[in-house]
């Protein structure tokens, strides 16, 4: 895989605070990134970093083997959305664009083309104080794409989206890796991006927890089967014996795990036992990802420190 | 990656100006506040007026008694702040809006962001200064018609070539200090009210001290500095070359102090 963008080492610290704690990861050309992890992990401060809005403390964030503050017209390598309200609300779509292509020698033209390739042409001469956040997220989107660049970096793209707006991006970002470009995306909400990226990188507390494939993702997931049936105590023996662990849930159904579904009709039918119901479960991929970053969730109350212990 | 918006061949501080210059061309405030400028060069034109009014009327004793009457000395120090606060907003106005991120996304070599920014700055107070100060000094020029010195300063048209080249020039310093201001505290509030305790509140408290403090403090202040440039008659204790030296201090210490904050704080 070639390294567009190659953290290395990178800390950041606010006085006591360690927002960004020795992290490192590579991200390569080609497909959806995803860069997750709970509030207050050190997203946002690691992508600040990447595009130099903030300093770090040491180690460095490297895009096509440079600071970005090395490239020479950089929206033409990277585009990158931080805070999509971070537009003056005075100017059109039009101007603010405008004002970007013109810092990075960008013709007028293209400022018309990334509009209506995000579907704002319509709104072009309007102030960007009445755009609604799905609208400024698609300005944001368009800012990026200004200079065509090789690398996309956005920060909670999904972020207060309606439906539309979040099939909108996802569909965007998917055909945008499909051209070749490194597509970096934050979120603190997994479910969201679980359709969206295809690797994941998951840090919690400034620290890199994995780095993996969604598919690895799904691999790991716990798998179990509810069994609802009048005879729970007898099942539940039979399951034990084929080396299953079998717990109950309140309502009295059973969950197996360790076995799959089609082995606990086959031991049900020989012993005789009825079973009214048999639904093979998988973990879902939130519930993964919560587990991962459980120990390393910064904010926490205290009902949930309770459920923690 | 498709090859639409090829990596020009200009240069990075040139495309980082005309950037700036779109921005202030682009917001209304630009406009509100240049003509703040005008309201305040209409001012002096109409207390002209009613001075020469005044003259005419007058008996020859009283006439001998008139000062002479500079308009600059009233429209300048309001013209320094409406220009100036454009170009303390140049920077300030990205942070309130917290657009700084994308501009610096755009162009995150802080030394030439700034450097565009101030020579925007630069441009502005040197161009609104030579407009506002001519206007200043036609509009008086022509209703002073043939009236003698020294009600009329410039008995010549040449006379007021010194004048209208130090207001302007110190426009372009208020404009170049502003703009440092405004990198130092970040908040369009906090710039306009320091600029405005510069140029506007400072002279008056100067009125207030002992003659000696007065002349003093009164010489190192901004909108005092002009006619010193000049090398008028003015009260003042500097000759032009120190009130250069002065305004100079001035650029020095804020737009250094600004640009050297800029470079070195987190963008958010």
């Amino acid at each position: 895989m070639s390294r567009m963008i190659e953290v290395r080492d990178l800390t950041k610290r606010y006085g006591s605070t360690l927002a960004v704690d020795h992290l490192s990861f590579e991200v390569g050309p080609g497909m959806v990134t995803g860069f997750l992890g709970p509030n207050g992990a050190g997203k946002t401060t690691t992508l600040q970093i990447m595009v130099g809005l903030t300093r770090p403390t040491s180690g460095a964030a490297l895009i096509g083997h440079r600071r970005y503050d090395q490239l020479r017209h950089p929206l033409h390598e990277v585009g990158a959305v931080l805070d999509a309200g971070a537009v003056h609300p005075g100017r059109s779509a039009v101007t603010h664009l405008a004002c970007l292509a013109r810092s990075n020698g960008i013709g007028t033209a293209r400022v018309s083309a990334v509009l209506a390739q995000v579907g704002l042409q319509s709104v072009a001469d309007q102030r960007v104080g009445g755009f609604s956040l799905g609208m400024r997220q698609r300005l944001g989107i368009a800012a990026a794409l200004l200079g065509d660049p090789g690398v996309l970096l956005l920060d909670e793209p999904i972020n207060g989206l309606d439906a539309a707006g979040i099939r909108w991006i996802r569909s965007a970002l998917r055909s945008l890796a499909a051209e070749g470009r490194t597509v970096l995306i934050s979120s603190h909400v997994l479910s969201e991006l679980a359709v969206t990226v295809d690797h994941a990188l998951i840090i919690g507390r400034g620290r890199l927890i994995e780095q993996l494939s969604v598919a690895e993702l799904h691999r790991r997931f716990g798998r179990d089967v509810l069994v609802r049936t009048p005879r729970a105590a007898e099942l539940a023996a039979l399951l034990t014996c084929l080396d299953a662990t079998v717990t109950r849930t309140p309502e009295g159904d059973l969950v197996a795990a360790g076995v799959d579904a089609a082995t606990i009709g086959d031991a049900a039918a020989a012993a005789a036992i009825p079973v009214h119901g048999l639904t093979p479960r998988s973990a879902t991929l939130e519930d993964v990802y919560v587990q991962m970053t459980d120990e390393a969730v910064e904010y926490r109350s205290a009902a949930q420190r309770e459920v923690h212990r | 990656m498709t090859g639409v918006a090829a990596v020009p061949r200009s240069s990075v501080f040139g495309d980082a100006v005309r950037a700036e210059l779109l921005k202030l061309r682009s917001l209304r405030s630009t406009h509100a506040f240049l003509a703040g400028g005008v309201l305040a060069t209409a001012l002096g034109a109409l207390i002209v007026f009613v001075l020469v009014r005044s003259y005419d009327t007058a008996t020859a004793t009283t006439r001998a008694h008139f000062e002479p009457v500079d308009p600059t000395v009233v429209t300048i120090p309001f013209v320094m702040f409406f220009v100036g606060a454009i170009a303390a907003m140049l920077i300030t106005t990205e942070y309130a809006t917290r657009s700084i991120g994308p501009t610096l996304i755009a162009v995150p070599q802080r030394h030439i962001l700034v450097g565009a920014k101030a020579t925007v700055a630069a441009l502005l107070g040197l161009g609104c200064g030579v407009v506002f100060s001519l206007l200043s000094f036609v509009d008086a020029r022509a209703l002073f018609g043939d009236r003698p010195a020294p009600f009329n300063p410039w008995p010549r048209w040449s006379d007021g070539i010194p004048t209208v080249l130090a207001a302007a020039l110190m426009v372009l310093v208020t404009c170049l200090v502003a703009l440092g201001l405004g990198a130092l505290v970040r908040s369009t509030a906090a710039a306009l009210t320091t600029l405005g305790t510069l140029v506007l509140v400072a002279p008056i408290f100067a009125h207030f001290l002992p003659t000696a403090w007065e002349l003093r403090f009164g010489s190192i202040l901004l909108p005092n500095l002009t006619p010193q440039l000049a090398g008028g008659n003015d009260p003042y204790l500097l000759p032009p070359g120190g009130a250069a030296a002065v305004a100079a201090a001035y650029v020095l210490l804020s737009l250094g102090g600004g640009i050297v904050a800029f470079i070195r704080r987190d963008a958010w």
